[in-house]
């Protein structure tokens, strides 16, 4: 167990050097033009031009300037997304200062996000595949299938016109001024300000999720062990919640870890749509106006989230399926 | 100008209406009713963009925080149109007029004794010193990165204290606490509109005596910890403590990056010493980010008041021009910003005044605005610098005038037969250089639209283009950029940054707007030597600082107005550097719980200070 958390973590290590390096690149060496330039904006001087190449490193060496953003990677005090790099030419403030304002946002969203699509897309999986060509079937599909080609940009709109243009139901977009930290977060929750985001997003995961539980479901049904278990006499509603859903639950975590990693990353769409100020929103701004380093921590933060979420899922997995072992 | 250009950016992408320009709803004010009080409640598609330091933040919508809200100068505006003074100056701070010595190249200013900044600095006055501190701060390249310092370089030492080389700005000196004089390096008639800048501001002193006062240590955000001196303050701005060392300082509150700014009445002002401001509201919030139609959706829904930074959508302002219930609630003036597409001189054909000329012809222009929205996005461009610029001098002029606007094929081709381009004469460009001319312009709706019609308009003619569509900052840079070697920049936008033409004519058409600077795109006035390290073949391309330099002497005035009208002039008919197009407006749609409107011509938006909502809570 230990020499395979070291493994995994060695290799977390890995994708994230890989991720910002790519991402270094894309921002700092790829765009057209100077991206000390575009920092200073359009009206300025040589000097001006060079101060900026100099503050952000940009007149080292490739691989200096590249140390500079790694260093920010490595979570100790004083390193882990440091002021002297992570700074935005944006807000002109610390990007972590930053974040961790709007994490709470983002937080909220995506683990509200997830409820709603778990408890959504797993029971109609799992009805869709145990009435297989049923009415109910067809219905669950026909859910499935809308909600995975819907774009979520779209849905979102469309529900913000309808349930709070036109009928009034629902709170608008936005958290309102004053709404900060855990406890805005939570505030802003609480007097249903995210059950529009949290329906857009849910409703395309839940989907996904409805298709692959039904799925699954259905290929663990015809497994060995099941007609076993059949066989022995059990009921069938204890063969499908008792051995069928186990197999057909356990690649439901590895996809969920993932997606809650992915949205706690940063939701784009959802929160630019609905003026949700967490991560998503302040990674559309930071590309909107070449704010790199800002660009560049939303990444780290999102590359770590997501790496520890793999992590936690690849453990989780062993715990749930017996045929995995931690080699 | 950059800033200006930003938000017409969006605001004009996607608008419709009113040709003239002028005009609007503007809230239905009660006469005599008490409009003071409220919240006003305000969003924004985004932030501003440098976190409010006055030395950084070169946006329009930032300025008309500061003019309206935040910061007064020695002198300011009255928050209204044109046609009511808008363009106009007067003294804030300051006691009254300056004083100009009789070569024009001294300017006294008195300034009003008794007035205090907002808190923390509540008890302290605002004395000269404040503003030379701040034009110091916008002398240092490290605090004024992206601003707008080289207004500032004819002020004697300017340019000196900049470099490092000297400890003060010689030509700034406080006689007393209330006296301020300034020593330029040559004329300026305008020093009055320069120091209505944001960046002029005055700075208040630290406990420390540290130079650069409260922003001392805050280089690269002062914004942050701003100290006002106009009606309102950054909520929490109390709280902020200049007597601890900089790194340990924290920022008022009332302004949260990227998120909410929320703006509250500051104690210390005084209508009484402020002629220019109603400051309406009791309490101004702003939230930042979200969608733009949703944001009008807000406001017709009377959730939100006013959207800063939006476009509004076209069926909205359809909505709100057709029912009579609405019109009152939609407001169109002209922002004095053009639109156009700019040759480069050094570029074969566009050496040729003939060919430019030819293109001024062919330029569907209604096809042009067309694609924009329509009518209400603006009045189709005759000339290059904004009427309010010229006091309408040349408001029936253009030169290329055609029918409709929508060019003439035959009088474009004309003038190609006269070009060295077109050697059989027959009004068609057959030479090599007429075909795949390198055409930078910006990748967002409707440039490429724009750019298949200009091609279109410009194939009888013998001109083709290899259009390359960029991301709006880059197209800038490249067309700000001489070794990028394109002949036509086909994206840009300008607005004026206060009501002068030098605002126009230096930066667009002198050798002081040449690369690396901005944005002389046409490359006017650029040396044999400059057009030679750039790799041009070409060796001369006319001149207009002259004519640039004559203007910028006079007083403001007709004087100056009739310069400046000479110079567009010369400009459309000899030199023809740019096809200008259209000639900008800002649309705007306001709440009902908004009782009084005004446009504010110099930041060329809403005046905050005059939305009134005295019924609004918060």
């Amino acid at each position: 167990m230990g020499r395979y958390l070291i493994r995994r973590a060695l290799f977390m290590i890995l994708v994230i050097m890989i991720v910002s390096f790519l991402t270094f690149l894309i921002f700092v060496k790829l765009p057209a033009g100077d991206p000390a330039r575009r920092a200073v904006g359009r009206t300025t001087t040589p000097e001006q031009i060079e101060n900026a190449r100099k503050a952000f490193g940009l007149d080292k060496p490739l691989y200096i300037q590249y140390w500079r953003f790694l260093k920010g990677f490595v979570p100790w005090p004083g390193l882990w997304l440091n002021d002297q790099v992570y700074f935005s030419y944006g807000s002109f403030e610390p990007v972590r200062e930053e974040l961790s304002r709007r994490i709470p946002i983002t937080a909220v969203l995506a683990i509200g996000a997830a409820v709603i699509w778990l408890l959504l897309g797993i029971p109609i999986g799992i009805l869709s595949a145990i009435k297989r060509g049923s009415l109910a079937d067809r219905a669950a599909m026909i859910f499935a299938i809308i909600g995975v080609s819907m774009p979520i940009f779209w849905l979102a709109q469309l529900l913000l016109y309808t349930f709070w243009f036109k009928l009034e139901l629902l709170p608008a977009s936005g958290i309102p001024i004053g709404y900060t930290g855990w406890a805005g977060a939570l505030r802003a929750a609480a007097e249903g300000r995210f059950i529009l985001p949290w329906v857009s997003l849910a409703y395309i995961n839940a989907a996904f999720y409805a298709r692959m539980v039904r799925g699954n479901l259905i290929e663990t049904m015809n497994e060995d062990y099941i007609r076993t278990a059949r066989s022995k006499g059990l009921s069938e509603r204890r063969v499908i919640y008792k051995h069928g859903l186990r197999g057909a639950l356990t690649p439901v975590v590895t996809m969920l870890g993932l997606d809650v990693g992915l949205l706690l990353g940063g939701a784009f769409i959802t929160e630019t749509v609905f003026g949700l100020p967490g991560i998503g929103q302040l990674a559309v701004q930071a590309i909107s106006t070449n704010d790199f380093p800002t660009v560049m921590g939303v990444t780290i933060l999102g590359a770590f989230i997501i790496a520890i979420a793999n992590l936690v899922v690849d453990v989780a997995y062993a715990f749930l399926d017996p045929r995995v072992r931690y080699t | 100008m950059i800033a200006v250009v930003t938000v017409l950016g969006l605001v004009a992408a996607a608008c419709g209406g009113d040709d003239d320009g002028g005009g609007g709803g503007g809230g239905s004010e009660t006469p005599g009713a008490d409009l003071s009080g409220g919240t006003l409640r305000m969003a924004m598609l985004a932030d501003v963009t440098a976190a409010f330091d006055p030395q950084k933040e070169y946006y329009s919508v930032t300025w008309e925080y500061y003019r309206c809200c935040l910061l007064r100068n020695l002198m300011s505006y009255q928050g209204v149109p044109t046609d009511e003074g808008g363009a106009d100056i007067f003294p804030d701070l300051a006691a009254g007029e300056p004083e100009e010595s009789s070569d024009g190249l001294t300017w006294t200013y008195q300034i009003q004794p008794g007035i205090n900044y907002a808190p923390p600095k509540e008890d302290v006055e605002i004395t000269a010193q404040d503003f030379i501190r701040a034009l110091e701060r916008t002398a240092d390249p490290k605090a004024n990165v992206g601003g707008y310092s080289f207004y500032y370089s004819v002020i004697e030492g300017f340019d000196d204290f900049a470099a490092g080389d000297a400890d003060t700005i010689s030509g700034l000196s406080a006689p007393d606490t209330h006296t301020l004089e300034i020593t330029t390096t040559s004329p300026v008639g305008d020093m009055s509109y320069r120091l209505a800048m944001g960046t002029a501001s005055p700075i208040p002193p630290d406990d420390e005596g540290e130079r650069m006062g409260v922003a001392e240590g805050h280089t690269r955000n002062y914004g942050r910890f701003l100290v006002a001196s106009g009606p309102y303050m950054f909520e929490g701005s109390d709280t902020m403590d200049f007597s601890v060392p900089p790194k340990d300082q924290t920022e008022a509150p009332g302004y949260v990056p990227g998120r909410q700014i929320v703006l509250v009445r500051n104690p210390s002002w005084s209508a009484d010493t402020d002629d220019l401001r109603d400051a309406y509201p009791d309490r101004i919030e702003v939230s930042i980010g979200g969608d733009n139609d949703d944001l009008y959706n807000k406001v017709a829904a009377g959730q939100l008041d006013f959207v800063v930074d939006g476009a509004v959508p076209p069926e909205k302002i359809r909505e709100y021009q057709t029912n009579p219930d609405l019109q009152d609630k939609i407001n169109i003036y002209a922002s004095d910003a053009i639109r156009y597409v700019s040759f480069n001189l050094a570029m074969p054909p566009f050496d040729d005044v003939h060919v430019r000329k030819a293109v001024s012809w062919a330029f569907d222009k209604q096809g042009f605005r067309q694609l924009r929205g329509g009518e209400s996005v603006g009045e189709l461009a005759g000339h290059i610098m904004v009427n309010s610029l010229e006091d309408n001098i040349l408001a029936d002029y253009d030169p290329y005038q055609t029918p409709n606007g929508a060019g003439d094929p035959e009088q474009a081709k004309a003038e190609m037969a006269q070009s060295k381009y077109d050697t059989d004469g027959d009004g068609v460009c057959d030479a090599p250089e007429c075909k795949d001319i390198l055409t930078i312009t910006d990748r967002e709706d409707p440039y490429p639209e724009q750019s298949a019609l200009l091609i279109q308009f410009l194939e009888p003619i013998g001109l083709t283009l290899d259009v390359k569509q960029l991301e709006r900052g880059t197209m800038y840079n490249k067309c700000n950029d001489a070794n990028s070697h394109h002949a036509l920049c086909a994206g840009p936008g300008w607005g004026k940054d206060y009501a002068d033409g030098i605002t126009f004519g230096e930066p667009l058409f002198s050798s002081a707007g040449l690369w690396e600077s901005c944005c002389n795109y046409s490359l006017l006035g650029a040396s044999a030597d400059q057009l030679s390290g750039w790799g041009y073949d070409v060796t001369s391309v006319p001149s207009v600082d002259d004519k640039v330099d004559e203007c910028a002497e006079l007083e403001p005035g007709d004087e100056r107005f009739q310069c400046w009208s000479e110079l567009d002039q010369q400009l459309m008919e000899e030199v023809v550097p740019m096809v200008p197009y259209l000639f900008d407006n800002s649309v705007d749609i306001i709440s009902d719980n908004i009782q009084n409107y005004s446009f504010d011509q110099f930041a060329g938006l809403a005046a905050f200070d005059s939305l009134a909502v005295p019924g609004n809570t918060s």
